[in-house]
């Protein structure tokens, strides 16, 4: 499906450029990191609980010797809690590396920067910091989320203000 | 900053430290050649190097300095005081150059004249007894002029100069054709500016060799590779405890894993080692501040080293830096005495410092002893008094040991009447306090007149402390057991009567004294219901941080464990309860809790009589809010024993104990205890051959006595009783639980004369007993 997008869109517009997407699934929605930013993908982890975190806070993992301070998506956006296993992604910025706790994680996709577009207005405040536009798939679209704003300093920062 | 020069600046850097160390020995050994060949070297690299980078003032400088060293090597010149202090200058100088170049790229614009002229002015006497009075040296430039009269004593400094662009030098690139050159000399300026092994005949040579080889089979390390390297051990080793327990069924893997297991093992010991120091890091730079600030405070000190190879986690070296330096300084300033005092009080003028490293178990102890005046224990007690520290009445019972904690006690130290007349204590606080944030502990012993001796724990490893595991809101949680000092277990059933209630506050009387309580799941979890005390297990663990006393609920406990602290995110440190987490032994991560964080948290005052609690938070000094006894019964009558007395409590068949004549012993671990029983317990329970009886086991001065017991009652803390008129204290009895109790007299236990009808196998055992 994707390769198919590329070719189409590759042949119409030379300029745009191709970019690696690991898809995410949260509830009904797919999101996309770019694959540049995660260092690994850890399956079924187990968090820890972490009393009188933020809420975002998804709580602890054991990472590699480290202990990571995991941001759950689903309490970042106000969704119930799920019950059962969720997946890691472990993502790396400039000001460290910290786990993002997803419902599970798909497979990785190559997206055309043609196929872009930014958040629309209509979308609520909190969402569009979060959010960095959408791709635009055959059958659906990739929400595209920024792993610079899912930092928990920066998180924390910005439910302070 | 290029690689070139940053490799400079370290290696500049070491042949410093080392001519500081050689320089402080020289003192010593005046006549030593190899300690002069190896500062020469030292301060010859640096001067060959800097002409390669260009770093001119520095060349100059050092250049000067190498003119006056090689004067010394030549015993042209003899290693006295001033001579080395300039030499010291000249080191310092160096230094301050090698800073600026570190921090600004350029040699920055100081001015060395005052320095350099020193340093020539430090050559004149072997000018004056050289045959040939060349003093164009002193003048500069023109020296280099009639290089072929010149005296062999200047053409040895040459060869270095060979590498350095002429205008400064004043023994130009001229030496192989001097005459008077040595055959070594001769091959020497070849290698030119890049050999730092200058010409000094075969033995020295063969020195820089085996330096050279050890410097090639050494790497310099990122520390924070190393950290990282440590982190995956620990990863590895909880991955080999998984992979064990998934092969233990399978025979053919069992080979396989029991080896990954002791690979694991062996790394995790290698890399550990790898961030391992000696302390000889640190002890080597205090000959040199030894010397400086006794000459300052006109004291003659020897110092003496002692256990240089002991290692020490490179983190933790860094921390005791200071709180060693500090020490040293306070034993030189305020312990050892000036000369004169030393000998009118019957002393060697020379006072002697000793610094002592030794491993001790999974502790270093380093050890600052001098044998000065010592601590004047009579000033603190004043001074403690005067500053309200403690109260007249309990300084008077206050014994020496104790009397010296309170120079730990923060602000206590700092005032100049302690310091002057007790001779002792300038930021002790200090000390303890950088010691103690490493896990350490610092102990002081001094005897008036005969010295001080400060003694310093450290752990291992900064890393890994103990903890105890205990259990709230179905989490684990890590308790580091610096601040634990005691658990109380209150069952569901007791939990109603037990723990008190003012209005919403949790109080437990413990040993008769109220303790706040705080309600870990409470805390952790406000807003939520919890299960009230009364339907569930309660475990106080009394905590004492800084002084906040207060016992914290939780709903179990798990063992000890020695635990690897992990730093959290600085969004989790906000939280202000944890001070890290940490992986269980079972694969469970857990959250540290910090008592301290806690404390103020729940809203915990210190108590009112802080100081003094301090002090009791110090390890032995228990004994300062008054001596605690074990409180027994015999024969219907309560006693009291003091607890630092008790070895043991022994519950005996009454058959063990025999007789000798008429006095009851008991052969205990093989030695005869004589057995007190005043309170006729033994008497009692005569004829009944199957009753058991408790013998408490204490020691009394070097020998041991047992005392028949019926029952033992608790553990309290005694109070002093004062004889009503006289307000002199009472011997043989204390107010214990509020109740006069009787103290047993353990001297009054006659020793087992040789006179008493003993079977003859044992009379040694009574020689030894008695």
């Amino acid at each position: 499906m994707s390769t198919a997008t590329v070719a189409l869109h590759g042949k119409e517009k030379a300029a745009a450029t191709l970019v690696e997407m690991c898809t995410v699934r949260l509830g009904n929605t797919v999101f996309g990191v770019p694959i540049t930013h995660i260092l690994e993908i850890v399956g079924a982890a187990r968090p820890r609980p972490v009393p009188l975190a933020p809420v975002f806070v998804g709580g602890l993992v054991h990472y590699r010797g480290d202990v990571l301070t995991t941001v759950s998506l689903r309490q970042l956006l106000g969704l119930p809690p799920r019950e059962g296993r969720q997946d890691l992604l472990v993502l790396e910025n400039p000001g460290g590396i910290f786990g993002l706790l997803v419902d599970s994680v798909g497979e990785v996709l190559t997206v055309s920067s043609a196929d872009h577009e930014p958040n629309p207005s209509i979308l609520n405040e909190r969402r569009r910091a979060l959010f960095a536009g959408a791709y635009k798939l055959k059958d659906s679209l990739l929400v595209m989320l920024d792993p610079e704003q899912l930092e928990p300093m920066r998180l924390s920062a910005g439910r302070a203000a | 900053m290029d690689e070139l020069t940053r490799e400079f600046l370290i290696e500049s850097q070491e042949g410093l430290d080392r001519m500081e160390r050689c320089l402080t020995d020289l003192e010593e050994r005046p006549q030593d050649a190899e300690l002069i060949g190896d500062i020469f070297r030292s301060v010859h690299t640096i001067k060959g190097t800097t002409g390669f980078l260009g770093f001119k003032r520095l060349e100059k400088l050092a250049h000067a300095g190498e003119n006056l060293l090689g004067l010394l090597r030549e015993s042209k010149l003899t290693a006295d005081r001033p001579l080395i202090t300039g030499l010291l200058q000249l080191l310092d100088g160096l230094r301050s150059i090698l800073k600026t170049i570190e921090a600004e790229d350029n040699e920055g614009e100081g001015d060395d004249a005052v320095l350099i002229a020193n340093l020539e002015e430090l050559q004149l006497p072997a000018q004056a007894q050289a045959k040939q009075p060349v003093h164009a040296r002193a003048g500069g430039q023109a020296a280099s002029a009639p290089p072929l009269p010149r005296p062999p004593a200047k053409v040895k400094p040459a060869p270095p100069a060979a590498s350095a662009p002429p205008p400064l030098a004043p023994a130009p690139a001229l030496p192989a054709l001097a005459p008077a050159q040595p055959a070594e000399a001769v091959e020497a300026p070849a290698p030119g500016a890049k050999a730092p092994s200058a010409p000094e005949g075969d033995a020295p040579r063969q020195r820089v060799q085996t330096a050279g080889s050890a410097a090639e089979s050494t790497l310099r390390v990122d520390v924070s590779l190393l950290n990282r390297m440590m982190n995956l051990v620990g990863e590895l080793v909880l991955t080999r405890n998984q992979v064990l327990q998934a092969t233990s069924a399978d025979p053919g893997m069992t080979l396989l894993s029991r080896r990954l297991d002791m690979v694991t093992a062996d790394l995790r010991e290698s890399v550990m080692k790898a961030r391992m120091q000696p302390v000889s890091n640190i002890f080597s730079k205090m000959p040199r501040m030894v010397r400086d600030l006794s000459q300052a405070l006109g004291r003659r000190v020897r110092l003496e080293v002692e256990g240089q190879d002991t290692e020490l986690d490179k983190s933790l070296l860094e921390a005791i830096k200071d709180p060693l330096t500090h020490a040293v300084r306070n034993s030189l300033d305020h312990g050892i005495e000036p000369p004169e005092a030393r000998v009118a009080a019957g002393k060697n003028p020379e006072g002697i410092l000793k610094l002592r490293a030794a491993q001790e178990g999974s502790h270093v102890i380093i050890e600052v002893s001098d044998d000065g005046a010592g601590i004047a224990v009579e000033k603190v007690r004043q001074k403690a008094i005067e500053r309200g520290a403690i109260t007249a009445g309990r300084a008077v019972h206050l014994g020496e040991r104790e009397l010296l904690q309170l120079i730990f006690l923060p602000g206590f130290s700092t005032a100049d009447a302690v310091t002057n007349v007790s001779g002792r204590g300038v930021g002790m606080d200090v000390v303890r306090t950088n010691v103690e944030k490493i896990g350490g502990k610092v102990e002081i012993d001094s005897r008036a007149g005969k010295g001080t001796t400060l003694r310093l724990r450290i752990p291992l490893t900064l890393a890994i402390i103990p903890a105890l595991i205990v259990r709230s809101v179905n989490q684990s949680f890590a308790l580091p057991q610096g601040a634990l000092s005691e658990l109380v277990h209150i069952s569901s059933e007791q939990a109603a009567t037990a723990i008190e209630w003012i209005e919403n506050v949790p109080l437990y009387r413990l040993r008769g004294k109220l303790l706040p309580l705080v309600f870990l799941d409470r805390l952790l979890m406000p807003g939520v219901e919890h299960k009230a005390a009364s339907e569930r297990d309660n475990f106080i663990a009394v905590l004492d941080p800084d002084g906040r006393r207060f016992g914290l609920v939780v709903d179990g406990l798990a063992d000890p464990e020695e635990i690897v602290v992990k730093p959290l995110s600085a969004v989790l440190k906000d939280i202000g309860l944890f001070s890290g987490a940490t992986v269980l032994g079972n694969a469970e991560l857990a959250l540290i809790l910090d008592p301290g964080a806690i404390a103020l948290k729940a809203g915990v005052a210190m108590r009112e009589e802080e100081p003094a609690c301090a002090v009791e938070g110090e390890p032995g000094a228990g004994a300062v809010k008054g001596l605690e006894y074990l409180l027994v019964e015999a024969g219907g009558h309560q006693a009291a024993v003091p607890l630092t007395d008790v070895l043991r409590i022994e519950q005996v068949p009454l058959k063990r104990i025999e007789y000798i004549g008429y006095r009851p012993v008991l052969n205990f671990e093989g030695q005869l205890l004589p057995v007190e029983d005043s309170g006729g317990v033994l008497a009692a329970l005569e004829g009944n051959p199957e009753a058991q009886i408790i013998v408490v086991v204490c020691r009394e001065g070097n020998r041991h006595v047992g005392i028949a017991v019926s029952h033992v009652l608790d553990v309290a803390a005694g109070g002093d009783l004062f004889q009503a008129g006289t307000a002199q204290r009472t011997g043989g009895v204390t107010l214990l639980k509020n109740r006069v109790t009787g103290v047993v007299d353990l001297g009054g236990v006659a020793p087992l004369a040789a006179g008493d009808e003993a079977p003859a196998a044992w009379n040694r055992m009574e020689e030894t007993l008695a």
